[in-house]
């Protein structure tokens, strides 16, 4: 151990080593703190939007906007008879179909009017398959009201999305279920209104602080953010990410 | 040394941590409804029936609008001795049936006239914070001011319930220009035509309705004047001349026209000269609607092969295509605030439904969903709050008004001839 590295051989040798190593690091990190401005954060630039994805099929993108309608009620318990772990009797093949997670009843709308003239008419078999056939196509759509990405979660609200943070996009969720303004706001006013807050999340979700990044103008819109970041309760940040959450903060543009 | 190297890190550290910060987008807010109460009108001598009818009808418009919460009149109990005197008003009864603004009125007859005087009080800050008089020729005319003043005081955007809807009234072998009131009652015929009249549209000052006919045996551009229905014919252009648009400031006329068997748009001046061609693709481009500002004209084209929407500058310049989802867009109107377009699309359920398009973005949303087979032809309120459509989803055609977002409408007309081809009129001057 005694003839190895120069540098090891002694306290002596190495302390002017790190002084000048020290040195030159704050120097460097000082110059380039004084010589070049602080990073600009772009508030307008599109930050990363996290959305919780819905699990199912994709809507075809050149499909036009379809609301979501309400889950039909059986379709949460469905899954649970699908995974049989245990060694399951032989059950009846017509059962397995049944089991499917699709929603077999769902609440699909009563045909349009047409179908019943149609089937009435004199056009015999031609009309009444004409007017099944629509009757099953509609029963088919309304089965896929439920749109979303194979790559989802089942409580997902985002229809489309890609991509985003899980955390994230429960912290997007829950402020959003507290954001709430009055209707009174004007239709011009609703145009121009935009704010961020920085809120400091401690690790068991809750907002210790948070302050105005940039303030809308507007006192009254500013209050009912407040009180949206006030009522909002926040998901416990994943334990790699409490530490940011909690000294860097997180931004929340909010907007109309 | 170990301070210097202290402070370095104390100077670096703010930069790093606000360049490492995570921004999310928050937007699609709850809007809250404003819960108001609407206490019995007081009326005066044989004004008892008037008072009842402008207070139902007052109570109708700002229903219309989705920014009230009006309380149910079995919640609370008026005290008629309380006045309309703020001092002699117990706001803390008031607040506890949740009422946060208060409306009293007094109606009274004043021979062929209706007059009446309107309170708004602040309940929390118990005060009046409003006080109209208004003489109108009927107890509605008077209620469409009042939920006008309502209106404007909350939002400090003016009220439309004193505007007019015109629409296409189809009968047998006739065809009636028709105006309604917001809240599709007060039906008047601006005039009945024996030829095929459709797509009306305003003038901005309201002086006129344009309205493609076929009176000349073709069609043209008719203008009928309002309130007489005097007809002037404003432009008539090779086989066809449809759709016509009056600019924002009322001088020119966007319209589609048919020459040599291809259909392209075309401005005028208001007087119909001064006739200029803007497009001049192959395919059918149909159906111009204004930006507010004047500048920009969105239009339908199927140079893609099916219908869409497309927006150029207002001299035909920089043409591009809006949509990109849906087969059969058509029929679009821009907002009065500029920031969308309502049209009709046809769904892949094969349903027509009423959508919105940002003229920047080109994203869509929808207004009308599941509710019948047919809702189309929207048209904008001026103060853009809201929109008129027309639908069969109860039978014939009625007209309906809804919120932007779809989520509160309102079947507004139960004609028995139906009414379609609504377009919403401009504020009164």
């Amino acid at each position: 151990m005694t003839g190895g590295s120069a540098l090891l051989r002694g306290p002596e040798r190495l302390w002017p080593l790190l002084v000048v190593s020290v040195g030159l690091h704050a120097g460097f990190i000082a110059a380039a703190f004084l010589v070049r401005p602080p990073p600009i954060v772009d508030l307008e630039q599109k930050p990363i939007v996290a959305k919780l994805v819905k699990l199912g099929e994709k809507r075809p993108e050149q499909w036009l906007p379809r609301r979501e309608a309400p889950p039909p009620e059986a379709a949460p318990r469905a899954p649970d008879a699908v995974p049989v772990p245990v060694p399951a009797p032989a059950a009846p093949p017509a059962q397995k179909t049944v089991a499917l997670p699709a929603p077999k009843v769902a609440p699909s709308k009563p045909p349009p009017p047409r179908p019943a003239s149609a089937v009435t008419g004199g056009k015999g078999s031609d009309a009444l398959s004409r007017a099944l056939d629509k009757v099953r196509k509609d029963e088919k759509l309304a089965s896929r009201e439920r749109w979303g990405d194979p790559d989802g979660v089942p409580d997902g609200e985002a229809g489309d999305a890609s991509e985003g943070d899980r955390y994230l996009g429960l912290v997007t969720q829950a402020l959003q279920a507290s954001y709430r303004l009055p209707a009174t706001l004007s239709e011009q006013e609703r145009l121009a209104l935009r704010a961020t807050v920085v809120l400091t999340i401690e690790p068991d979700g809750r907002v210790s602080s948070f302050r105005f990044e940039r303030r809308s103008g507007n006192a009254g819109f500013d209050q009912a953010l407040e009180r949206a970041v006030r009522d909002a309760r926040l998901p416990p940040p994943p334990p790699e990410l409490r530490q940011r959450y909690r000294t860097v903060g997180l931004g929340v543009n909010f907007k109309v | 040394m170990r301070t210097l190297v202290i402070l370095a890190l104390a100077l670096t550290a703010p930069t790093l941590a606000s360049a490492q910060r995570q921004y999310i987008d928050v937007g699609r807010p709850d809007f809250r409804p404003l819960a108001l109460a609407i206490a019995p009108f007081a009326s005066g001598p044989g004004a008892s029936a008037d008072a009842l009818d402008a207070q139902q009808t007052m109570r109708d418009d700002l229903a219309l609008t989705g920014t009230f919460d009006l309380l149910d009149p079995r919640s609370f109990l008026a005290d008629p001795a309380e006045g309309t005197q703020a001092s002699g008003i117990k706001f803390p009864r008031w607040s506890d049936v949740g009422a946060e603004g208060l409306v009293k009125a007094t109606v009274k007859r004043e021979g062929a006239v209706v007059a009446g005087e309107l309170h708004l009080y602040d309940v929390r800050a118990g005060r009046e914070v409003l006080y109209r008089v208004h003489r109108e020729r009927s107890a509605r005319a008077l209620a469409h001011a009042f939920a006008d003043d309502v209106l404007q005081f909350y939002t400090r955007e003016p009220g439309v319930f004193r505007t007019r809807i015109a629409g296409i009234r189809k009968g047998r072998g006739t065809w009636e220009i028709v105006l309604v009131d917001a809240d599709g009652k007060g039906q008047e015929v601006l005039r009945r035509e024996t030829a095929i009249a459709m797509l009306p549209s305003w003038r901005p000052d309201g002086g006129e309705v344009l309205v493609t006919s076929y009176r000349g045996g073709k069609p043209e551009i008719w203008g009928f004047r309002v309130p007489d229905g005097a007809p002037r014919l404003v432009v008539s252009l090779g086989d066809l001349a449809s759709g016509g648009v009056y600019s924002p400031d009322g001088r020119s006329i966007a319209f589609t026209a048919s020459v040599d068997g291809n259909s392209d748009l075309y401005v005028a001046s208001a007087d119909g000269t001064g006739i200029r061609r803007l497009t001049t693709d192959p395919a059918t481009d149909t159906s111009p609607t204004w930006s507010p500002d004047g500048k920009r004209i969105a239009f339908v084209s199927t140079r893609s092969g099916n219908p869409h929407l497309y927006v150029m500058n207002a001299d035909g310049t920089g043409q591009r295509r809006l949509t990109f989802k849906g087969n059969y867009n058509q029929t679009p109107r821009w907002s009065p605030r500029g920031d969308s377009i309502a049209f009709t699309a046809r769904d892949e359920r094969r349903v027509f439904d009423v959508f919105l398009v940002s003229p920047e973005t080109g994203a869509i949303s929808r207004v009308t969903q599941d509710q019948g087979p047919t809702n189309e032809e929207p048209s904008w309120a001026p103060n853009g709050r809201l929109l008129v459509l027309s639908t069969d989803r109860a039978g014939r055609q009625q007209l309906v008004v809804t919120n932007p977002a779809g989520d509160r409408q309102k079947v507004v007309t139960s004609d028995p001839a139906g009414i379609s081809s609504p377009a919403w009129g401009p504020l009164p001057r």
